[in-house]
């Protein structure tokens, strides 16, 4: 067992309140991922509850054990840091076996740890080796083992994959979710991409300036994003806004955008909230380029009723092999779709696009939570 | 018909000058120049001069002079056999030895014809008959046969379960011959027929005979390693508390290298006057508080420790903050999140001190270990200010004594030698310090 409570945590440098008291549970085995724009306090979050900042106000439990007056080696934690932070004068098993070696464990007892864990990261052929002799990969999995022979309840990760190039990224991350399926420990891992935190997590915490935005599921914080940073946060290529006023006349409510633009709303219940101004957010995928009737090809198109004819030009197609980017721009300013290739669009062309209204968000114009 | 004879309207190559501006070689060689320049005339020529010079008998104010092959490194002309602690005889008791000790007064030298040759001088004491040793001359056989006999304390000394007699001399050794080979020296020796404790004096031209010479070596090597065992007990402390936060680091950090950015010759009349035998400020200070008279004050620079300590002190002040900024821009080199690392993992002050930092930190340290060596080793300085090698060469290292000799006595010849004897030791230290070097890295 080995949950991890944060109770209204505050961190103050000098007058400025990185972290604002903040409440989070993290339960057992849990993988957590805490994801935000840089200098919204995850890091911060994220050593205080490794023991690194002192804790400006408020509680940390782990295992339901107040730690916050502990020094970090009494925490049952590791972590894995962004530069790996891997000891330059120590072969591989003498850097994975530092800390089992400082709590004076016997010496047949580490090497068969070491063994193992090196068994599980691929290691096992380099135990010997000195860290500069190491790819950068493999230093990363130097970095992930040290932690793991620690055989802590929480491993703690500090945008572990931002050193790595893009396509040992996407694998690490498959190796890392792996390895929280077979290692069963507590996970929390900071990151500001958010394709890492959609895909890793099991859930996804998004802070924003200190405070919490939104804690829930890849999909919830995809599908019901509680606020207008959140739901721009999460995707990508990132959800198109546009500023507007929500209008009520005969064929129901609508929303007017600038440029004399008017998308039926198929949201009843929002009509006493006619004249408010709001925010209309569309995500690429549910942009669509309306040809010669629907785009029958386009599966998720199928089941689209009412959408909304919105006349635009083709700007920039950026193509990413099955689907294509296309920035495009309309009357009421320039947005981001994403459609198939086979869409055959080209800068420059006039079209018409669809917007599936019933997949679009209506967020406050002053409070930005979503309506 | 190839294509560019074809055409007479070809553009004419571009001048050759601009080219060679164009060209990054030559601007290379052009800027190394002076540096080579100010190399083979500072510093090759006078090593070459210096060689040159040690092969001679070259002397100030004297125009003549020959080569001399390697005279001045070494030029044995006799060897001296000194002996002492001659044991006369066992006993298996002490009341025995005592007895034989008691009838010394009759006991009498005589000579007679050696086995091998020469002449024997042999004890005759209490009924015994004592060989003693043999020599070339019956003269000379008497004559050492009679000093160990007449001018020696006899006692009795316990010697594995049994007594002995032992006749030692009180003020010096016996000197038992003067030999010209070393072959003569070693045949003598053996014909003390008396176990003894001997000794061989070379006596010669060159400096590797002379005393003062192999004072100054080892003095060389007090002040040198005296140095820098100091520096790094004084500078690792300083640079691990400068690493540390706090208010006003900076301008600290800036203060710490004042003594090695005062020229020495300043900064030693300081020190002279806080080591002056009448008005140290350090005496004067002690006395004021009671903890000295005046009539018993420290001389530092009359005490041949004293003496040699305080130019290590001078040496060391001057010399510690390069060693502390050194190691400080070593530490400053160690990432933060290593040391979290360290410390998420259990290991508190000591254990990242041991474990983390001094290993980091050691391929630097020994780049400032051995610039620090090669500055003390030469150091002239320092010393030459404060002591100018006294008292009674107590603080001669090489560099003043081959300035002594060279240049105030005029044997530049010797004093070459002498300076270039710290060419090869230097050689060695630094071969083995990069060797250190890489294996670190």
């Amino acid at each position: 067992m080995a949950e991890v409570v944060l109770e209204r945590v505050e961190k103050r440098f000098g007058d400025v309140l990185a972290v604002a008291g903040i409440d989070l549970t993290i339960r057992d085995k849990e993988f957590v991922i805490l994801v935000g724009p840089s200098g919204c306090g995850k890091t911060t979050t994220l050593r205080m509850i490794a023991g690194l900042e002192e804790i400006s106000g408020g509680d940390i439990r782990i295992s339901g054990r107040s730690v916050t007056h502990l020094p970090p080696r009494d925490r049952d934690i590791a972590m894995v840091f962004q530069s790996y932070a891997l000891y330059p004068h120590m072969t591989v098993a003498r850097n994975m076996s530092f800390s089992l070696r400082l709590r004076g464990m016997p010496k047949e007892q580490i090497r068969e740890r070491v063994k193992d864990v090196a068994q599980i990261l691929g290691l096992s052929e380099h135990l010997d080796r000195k860290p500069r002799q190491l790819s950068g990969g493999q230093r990363q999995r130097v970095a992930v083992g040290a932690a793991l022979c620690r055989q802590a309840g929480v491993l703690l990760f500090d945008e572990p994959l931002s050193n790595l190039d893009a396509k040992l990224r996407v694998h690490m991350r498959t190796e890392l979710k792996r390895l929280h399926q077979s290692v069963q420990s507590t996970m929390v891992y900071v990151t500001h991409d958010q394709v890492e935190a959609m895909t890793m997590g099991d859930r996804i915490v998004i802070m924003n300036a200190g405070v919490i935005c939104q804690v829930g599921t890849p999909l919830e914080v995809y599908y019901r994003p509680v606020s207008r940073f959140v739901a721009g946060f999460i995707g990508s290529p990132p959800m198109n806004f546009f500023e507007g006023e929500l209008v009520a006349d005969e064929s129901g409510l609508a929303i007017a955008l600038p440029g004399d633009m008017r998308l039926a709303l198929p949201r009843p219940e929002l009509a006493s909230r006619a004249g408010r101004k709001v925010s209309f957010g569309i995500r690429p995928e549910h942009i669509s380029v309306a040809q010669s009737g629907r785009p029958l090809s386009d599966v998720a198109w199928a089941a689209v009723s009412d959408p909304a004819r919105v006349p635009a030009v083709i700007e920039v197609v950026e193509p990413l092999g099955h689907r294509v980017v296309v920035t495009a721009r309309g009357e009421a300013g320039t947005f981001q779709m994403e459609t198939e290739i086979h869409a055959g669009v080209r800068p420059g062309d006039r079209v018409d696009l669809w917007f599936d209204m019933n997949r679009a968000y209506l967020f406050d114009g002053e409070t930005e939570a979503t309506l | 018909m190839p294509p560019d004879s074809a055409a007479p309207a070809t553009p004419a190559p571009p001048r050759r000058r601009a080219r060679l501006f164009d060209r990054e070689a030559p601007l290379g060689y052009a800027l190394v120049l002076p540096a080579a320049l100010y190399l083979a005339l500072f510093i090759a020529y006078p090593f070459g001069m210096s060689i040159f010079l040690s092969l001679s008998d070259a002397q100030a104010g004297n125009q003549k002079w020959s080569f001399i092959g390697t005279g001045n490194y070494s030029k044995i002309q006799s060897y001296d056999l000194l002996a002492n602690d001659f044991v006369i005889g066992r006993f298996p008791s002490d009341a025995s030895a005592r007895a034989f000790l008691a009838a010394r007064a009759g006991f009498k030298v005589e000579t007679s014809p050696a086995p091998g040759g020469g002449s024997r001088a042999t004890l005759a004491a209490a009924g015994r008959s004592i060989p003693l040793l043999d020599m070339a001359k019956e003269d000379d056989a008497s004559f050492a046969g009679s000093t160990i006999l007449q001018d020696t304390d006899w006692t009795v000394r316990p010697a594995g379960g049994q007594s002995e007699v032992v006749a030692h001399a009180k003020e010096s050794p016996i000197t038992l011959g003067t030999f010209e080979t070393r072959a003569a020296v070693d045949l003598a020796a053996k014909k003390l027929l008396v176990p003894a404790t001997t000794r061989v004096d070379i006596h010669g031209t060159g400096v590797l005979q002379d005393p003062n010479f192999l004072l100054a070596l080892k003095n060389t090597f007090k002040y040198t390693f005296g140095t820098e065992i100091l520096k790094l007990l004084i500078g690792v402390p300083c640079a691990l508390l400068l690493n540390r936060k706090f208010g006003g680091r900076r301008l600290l950090r800036g203060l710490v290298v004042i003594p090695w950015v005062i020229p020495i010759a300043i900064s030693a009349q300081a020190w002279l006057w806080i080591l002056d035998s009448t008005y140290s400020v350090i005496n004067w200070c002690l006395v004021h508080w009671g903890f000295l008279t005046p009539q018993n004050i420290i001389n530092f620079r009359g005490d041949k420790d004293l003496a040699m300590l305080s130019v290590i002190v001078v040496n060391v002040w001057r010399g510690f903050p390069f060693t502390t900024i050194i190691i400080l821009a070593g530490l400053t080199a160690i990432p933060d999140e290593i040391l979290e690392r360290a410390k998420l993992e259990g290991a508190n002050g000591f254990q990242r001190f041991v474990h983390i930092i001094s290993p980091m930190v050691r391929p630097i340290l020994m780049v400032s270990l051995l610039f620090s060596v090669i500055f003390s080793f030469t150091d002239f300085n320092t010393i030459w200010i404060i002591t100018k090698g006294g008292p009674f060469d107590q603080t001669q290292v090489l560099a003043t004594y081959a300035y002594q000799l060279g240049v105030n006595a005029g044997y530049i010849g010797k004093g070459a030698a002498i300076s270039l004897f710290m060419f090869p030791i230097m050689a060695v230290m630094v071969f083995f310090m990069l060797q250190f070097l890489r294996r670190e890295a």
